[in-house]
């Protein structure tokens, strides 16, 4: 969309409507998912070097209101529950860098399951500049010890006209997008922000989240983007003096989650936006909430009416009301939890679309999470029904019934593959990345490298998502991920291998990912309709693939021409050959167990 | 029939029965309700304006002995801080908010054993005299019934009595929940709903308007809803004496109810509050949302929820406050946060006669 069309959304009266087509998009992005977590913000310290008008948290050294948290201070606040410490501060002229580190390194080794998101691009240029190290050195050095995402904070408006009238002492587009194209190249994912509602214009807005589109395309580093409303407060901006309209922040919302097509989520963070609105942007594109957050200083400091925190059940409850399913995140938006009946799982890649054209809404509520996060979340008991990797359904098949389809291939996939350095005999010995979202294709590459080649190679696991690679030998990839990068191809890997290739050429047999499977204990009833649900959707799909999934393959760069080669390069139903290659897969892995039992 | 058969029964204009309303409250996704009633809003009100009062809701009394344990405002007589208001002292508090623009004031009280039915008329007699700038709209149905127990008349002779005394308008408080399974657990004093309904009956028969309210939030299911619409709407149907619908959520604060509810209701079902209720209610012309009563944000929203009138100012407001809810604007903001959401905004009498337009600014017109 262009900039143009941006500012006839703006401008449009009819809310509902683009209300309505920003939720379309929310729900091919996230299903019927609303993410929180549960979080604890850190400001470790108010004291800054600058002085920037919309600001009424930092103070000057010395003076009075102004602290300094020490590290054992950051501790005691940190509650063990916590999933997500956001750490945000002032810029302080006297604090060496190790103590920067030391904060990071602390929180990680101290509370290993919570991920630290620390430092906005304004602090990590501030490091730059004051330590004397490149920004990829801050990063580096600040990831080894702990960090894992970066906050979005600081980017308030791309445009150097409000920059001179409001934050001169900030830095500007310029680095804020080069810290976060780093980050990223480095591994990290991060936010993005814009603050909105003083003297900018809507153009300027728009143009800001062009300009996050472009760096999105470039890194697919982002995780989220979040509209801050302006706090007016005790500020010294006189100009528009007033709370933004509900009006304005839904229209923000909605027109950041259409102009920002290649961005996974919109986030209506509670605290700057109010209660109110949060809940109702939930239905406007907004799928995350943010979290429990703990304290609040910065918004709190400048008048923000939102309680200081809004307790687990309070999120819950206006997810639930909002038509959603309340999904309790960490920090790379994988559910840790799920809080509502009747939810589907759904593979979030091109190749289990089919399945999901005709689900009625408000009867099953449908989930996109990872095959590897399904198995989790179905161990938990949290989630009813869903193509289940082969693995997960194999480890569940207690509690698990099999309901007559699967993923499988005929004879390759091309979107299970292996990026290589070198060639198989080449990988003894060596590292192997592999993603933190498969379950069976990760099981399928052992069984391959040990029993069909003989070789031995450690694998090491890293979240899904931005990655540094550079470092393996070779890179296992899934999903709509392997597919784009199939394509677009993998600097410095220059062997690829379709692992589902691999193994019909040796087995002459197809090989099933996923099986579709429910809970055994649902009422008879629900399960008639769950398959009837799934079973009406794939009819349909089949008769036009491109026309159902033609929209996914497109955003991850396919024709349509390629979507339906490659959807059609599938078999759903689970028959003979496909039981048969299961029991041989099964048995393979057995011997691989006994064998290295011994 | 499916649930788009339904939308498309509600389009053309057909009243939606029973069954087919809980379906549209309980399956439909939230802009596709308002959608909806959107489309019943523009066909029934087709300016793209909405209305405010310039408002005050004094209390004479705080002394109630109804026990409703959703309320935080009553005393029991002798209680530290009851209070009744003379006759005199009323006047004076509406003569001060008639200098300040007022044109409606909303009065109500507890329901006060030791006022005789002769305060009532008073204050009704002297405000038509005293302070003609204002438009009465006094009594709950709850007080009306307390002054038929203390007169010993006859409902509908206590409500002839203040017609002749001057009254034309009467709130539509105190219908809380018309559904009597829940009315028993919340407001078991206060009357079953037929009690509610025959007051209004009564009061629309003799020719009062009044407005019709719901409170949510609380222990009712989509069910209740359904039901507080459906006999508002069956009573609408033989007078037309309500001029609007105006549904709120429970506040919990300091009331006994707040043990078992301790949240507020979610500015969502606010929206769907409003949105469904102007489309089962087909027969009231107008649906009230509130700045004050969920918030000036949420208030804002539900103009496009299907709402067109945006209630009154409040200078003064003492019961939602008693449970620590506290929201104030004043006229001028009040139209800003109409024109805001995109509205020209409309200056009301209490009878929803318009007096003057505030078109929308220039710079807000997009």
């Amino acid at each position: 969309m262009s900039l143009e069309d941006g500012l006839l959304l703006y401008r449009t009266h009819d809310l509902i409507a683009l209300g309505k087509m920003a939720h379309a998009v929310q729900q091919t992005k996230s299903g019927d998912a609303v993410y929180f977590v549960l979080n604890q913000k850190i400001e470790h310290t108010n004291v800054c070097v600058l002085s920037c008008k919309f600001c009424d948290f930092a103070a000057k050294k010395g003076s009075s209101g102004a602290y300094e948290m020490t590290t054992d201070e950051i501790l005691a606040r940190l509650t063990p529950e916590i999933q997500e410490v956001h750490i945000t501060g002032g810029m302080p002229p006297d604090w060496p860098w190790e103590r920067y580190v030391d904060i990071v390194e602390t929180i990680h080794e101290r509370l290993p399951h919570a991920d630290v998101k620390a430092f906005t691009a304004v602090e990590i240029d501030f490091f730059h500049k004051k330590f004397r190290m490149s920004i990829e050195e801050v990063l580096r050095r600040l990831k080894a010890v702990g960090l894992k995402t970066m906050p979005g904070g600081g980017a308030e408006i791309f445009s150097e006209r409000v920059r001179k009238l409001l934050f001169n002492q900030k830095i500007g587009a310029k680095t804020w997008l080069e810290v976060h194209a780093t980050a990223h190249r480095l591994g990290i994912p991060t936010n993005s922000t814009m603050l909105y509602g003083h003297v900018e214009t809507l153009e300027e807005r728009l143009i800001h989240l062009i300009r996050l589109r472009e760096a999105q395309d470039e890194t697919g580093g982002f995780l989220t983007f979040i509209p801050l409303a302006f706090q007016p407060g005790d500020t010294g901006i006189k100009p528009r003096n007033r709370f933004t309209s509900a009006i304005d922040d839904l229209k923000t919302i909605a027109v950041s989650r259409l102009m920002l097509d290649n961005f996974p989520h919109i986030k209506a963070y509670w605290v700057m936006l109010t209660e109110e609105v949060a809940s109702v942007a939930l239905n406007f594109g907004a799928d995350d909430m943010d979290g429990t957050v703990g304290g609040e200083k910065i918004a709190h400091d400048a008048g923000a009416v939102s309680p200081m925190t809004l307790a687990k059940d309070r999120i819950i409850r206006i997810i639930t009301d909002a038509g959603k399913i309340p999904v309790e995140r960490d920090v790379f938006y994988n559910p840790l939890h799920v809080f509502a009946d009747n939810v589907i799982g759904k593979i979030p890649y091109l190749n289990s679309v089919p399945f999901y054209a005709h689900f009625e809404k408000r009867r099953f509520r449908i989930l996109p999470v990872v095959p590897r996060r399904m198995g989790i979340l179905s161990q938990q008991g949290e989630i009813d029904a869903g193509p289940f990797s082969l693995m997960d359904y194999v480890r569940q098949r207690e509690q698990l019934e099999l309901m007559g389809w699967c993923i499988a291939t005929r004879d390759q996939v091309k979107s299970v593959m292996l990026f290589s350095k070198g060639g198989w005999a080449d990988l003894e010995g060596k590292t192997i990345a592999i993603t933190d979202d498969t379950a069976t294709s990760v099981q399928l590459l052992t069984v391959l490298l040990e029993k069909k080649y003989g070789i031995r190679a450690i694998l090491q696991r890293l979240h899904a998502g931005v990655n540094d690679y550079s470092g393996f030998d070779a890179v296992l990839l899934i999903g709509d991920e392997a597919l784009r990068r199939n394509k677009l191809g993998m600097d410095g890997f220059e062997l690829v291998y379709d692992l589902a290739r691999e193994w019909y050429d040796w087995q002459k047999l197809p090989f099933v990912f996923a099986v579709w499977a429910m809970r055994k204990a649902l009422p008879a009833q629900k399960k008639a309709d769950l398959k009837d649900s799934v079973q009406r959707s794939l009819e349909t799909s089949e008769m036009d693939f491109a026309s159902v999934a033609g929209k996914h393959g497109r955003s991850i760069g396919l024709t349509e021409g390629e979507t339906r080669e490659y959807l059609e390069g599938f078999n759903y139903r689970l028959g003979e050959r496909e039981r048969a290659a299961i029991e041989i897969f099964e048995k393979l892995l057995a011997d691989l167990r006994q064998l290295q039992e011994n | 029939m499916s649930l788009l058969e339904i939308y498309r029964k509600v389009r053309s204009g057909e009243r939606v029965s029973r069954a087919e309303g809980l379906r549209i409250l309980a399956e439909s996704e939230l802009l596709d309700l308002a959608d909806l009633a959107n489309d019943i809003r523009f066909r029934n009100n087709p300016d793209r304006a909405i209305s405010f009062v310039v408002d005050t809701n004094p209390n004479y009394s705080n002394i109630c002995n109804v026990d409703c344990i959703f309320c935080a405002f009553y005393r029991h007589p002798g209680e530290e801080g009851e209070y009744a208001h003379t006759v005199d002292e009323m006047i004076a508090n509406f003569k001060d908010a008639a200098a300040k623009g007022v044109t409606t004031v909303l009065l109500q009280g507890g329901v006060n054993p030791a006022l005789p039915f002769e305060y009532y008329l008073e204050l009704v007699e002297r405000t038509v005299r005293d302070v003609p700038e204002i438009y009465p709209h006094f009594f709950s149905t709850s007080e009306i019934t307390g002054m038929s127990r203390i007169s010993g008349l006859s409902v509908p002779v206590v409500l002839q009595r203040l017609w002749d005394a001057g009254l034309r308008s009467i709130p539509g408080g105190g219908a809380e929940i018309l559904s009597d399974r829940v009315r028993k657990k919340i407001s078991h004093l206060k009357g079953p709903s037929a009690e509610w309904l025959s007051v209004m009956r009564e009061a629309h028969k003799i020719g009062y308007k009044s407005t019709a309210t719901m409170m949510y939030g609380h222990l009712e299911t989509d069910e209740d809803i359904v039901e507080h619409l459906e006999v508002v709407r069956r009573l609408q149907d033989e007078y037309h004496g309500f001029t609007a619908f105006i549904p709120w959520s429970f506040k919990p604060g300091n009331t006994p109810l707040e043990k078992i509810i301790p949240h507020y209701a979610t500015p969502t079902r606010y929206l769907q509050m409003i949105a469904f209720s102007r489309i089962y209610l087909d027969n009231i012309q107008h649906i009230q949302a509130s700045w004050f009563s969920e918030g000036k944000k949420t208030g804002q929203i539900a103009l496009h929820f299907g709402a067109d009138d945006f209630g009154g100012t409040l200078l003064e407001e003492n019961v939602h406050a008693a449970a620590n809810f506290v929201n104030k604007t004043n006229t001028d903001e009040c139209i800003q946060l109409i024109h805001e959401s995109g509205f020209a905004a409309a200056q009301r009498t209490t009878l929803y006669q318009i007096m003057k337009v505030y078109p929308i600014p220039a710079e807000l017109a997009a």
